[in-house]
């Protein structure tokens, strides 16, 4: 998870090195530690290392890393000449590496050799039938070429044997997401919220789904997932405030005012308005008379 | 939490002794070649004060609790530390995208 201080650190980090001011090393290393994808800058900055002798020594073992992570990233934009030389590097050091292994199936991937990867992730996978990352390499090239719900079957099928790996339940969430088929998404922002709790953007994407999904008992649901991440955020979060008062609009069109729960989602509505009135205050006063409108369409302005 | 630190250190000490005082009256009960059939009454009361007070220590030195709510007073760090986005699905990651319309305009090679 990227935190408020990690990500002024990779902005920092990164207007840094664009500028000629060093600390590409631990640029790379922060992006590989955080996850964000920013091949380009990957690409330019790792190479950059990699063809400096001296530089590339002063790495010690984790020059290989690097040689993996620049390949990576080559395959993402697209200069398979780059990719292909550091794959090769890797396989002239490790001979017998299934990563490596794995990278090459990765880079015929990136070419559009759909056959011939899918042969290299068969044969690596007849080798170790419990290697996670070739079972999701397979997962993300039926995506790439389309067959979405051959991707969801092998998904769950993965699932079926890695229940833990919250990394493929996030993906299958979005996956049916992107199909619309919001109650299989709403189960798996559940596996998520149950493994990490603590991860406000899962709530505020269950209670997304429960929103669109729609009818009075997930609207209320949505409206305390939205609450939680409110709680869980500090209030920083404006997208569920904003949910906040869809939900409490939406739920009052409903009830027509018969609900018990009245009373007590009209102060959570004001009070949602007035924070966002007051965020806007600060950072957009430009955009204070449209959020103004909005909120009074919705009959929430404070 | 000063005091709660003496307190204990108190009955750290008083626990001891009684331990000591067990074993000097045992040590007696051989010279004397009579049967041990437990500590004198002096002791167990020295036992049970030394075990009161390092309760009361333990329970009190710790110092008060925090919140359990993120965004309280007490934790000060949470704004910096609160989750702002997820790490790229990058196990998933795939390669035909828009950037294979739009290639990198970088003359890039790995030199050997």
């Amino acid at each position: 998870m990227v935190t408020k201080t990690e990500e002024t650190q990779l902005n920092r980090l990164e207007n840094q090195v664009d500028n000629g001011g060093g600390g590409a090393w631990e640029y790379l290393c922060l992006v590989r530690k955080l996850k964000v994808r920013r091949s380009e800058k990957v690409l330019k900055h790792g190479l950059s290392i990699l063809n400096d002798l001296k530089q590339r020594s002063s790495l010690g073992s984790d020059e290989w890393t690097l040689y993996e992570q620049v390949a990576v990233a080559a395959m993402d934009c697209q200069c398979l000449d780059v990719a292909k030389d550091c794959t090769k590097v890797l396989r002239k050091r490790f001979l017998e590496s299934k990563r490596v292994g794995r990278l090459e199936a990765m880079l015929l991937e990136a070419k559009g050799s759909w056959e011939l990867a899918e042969k290299a992730y068969t044969s690596l996978l007849e080798d170790n039938p419990l290697d996670q990352a070739i079972h999701k390499r397979r997962v993300a090239m039926a995506k790439a070429q389309g067959n979405i719900s051959v991707a969801i079957d092998w998904l769950n099928k993965y699932l079926e044997t890695f229940m833990a790996d919250h990394e493929a339940w996030r993906e299958l969430a979005e996956i049916y997401v992107s199909l619309q088929m919001y109650k299989q998404a709403a189960f798996c922002y559940e596996e998520l919220i149950l493994t990490q709790p603590t991860v406000p953007l899962f709530h505020l994407a269950y209670a997304d789904v429960l929103y669109t999904l729609g009818g009075l008992e997930n609207l209320q649901t949505a409206k305390k997932y939205y609450s939680s991440t409110i709680d869980l955020t500090g209030g920083k979060n404006t997208r569920a405030l904003f949910g906040i008062c869809l939900c409490t609009s939406a739920i009052t069109q409903l009830t027509k005012g018969k609900s018990k729960e009245d009373k007590e989602g009209s102060q959570l509505q004001s009070l949602a308005a007035k924070v966002l009135e007051k965020d806007y205050k600060q950072r957009a006063p430009d955009k204070l008379p449209q959020l103004t409108t909005a909120l009074k369409s919705l009959t929430l302005s404070s | 939490m000063g005091l709660a630190l003496i307190v204990g250190l108190l009955g750290l000490l008083i626990l001891f002794h009684a331990a000591y005082s067990t074993i000097q009256y045992r040590g007696l009960l051989k010279i004397t070649e009579e049967e041990f059939s437990g500590p004198p009454f002096d002791v167990v009361i020295e036992l049970f004060l030394g075990l009161l007070l390092c309760f009361w220590a333990a329970l009190t030195a710790p110092g008060k609790f925090l919140s359990i709510h993120p965004h309280s007073e007490d934790n000060s760090l949470f704004l910096e530390c609160r989750i702002v986005s997820l790490p790229a699905n990058l196990d998933f990651m795939i390669f035909n995208h828009r950037g294979k319309a739009f290639p990198v305009e970088m003359d890039l090679k790995l030199r050997q």
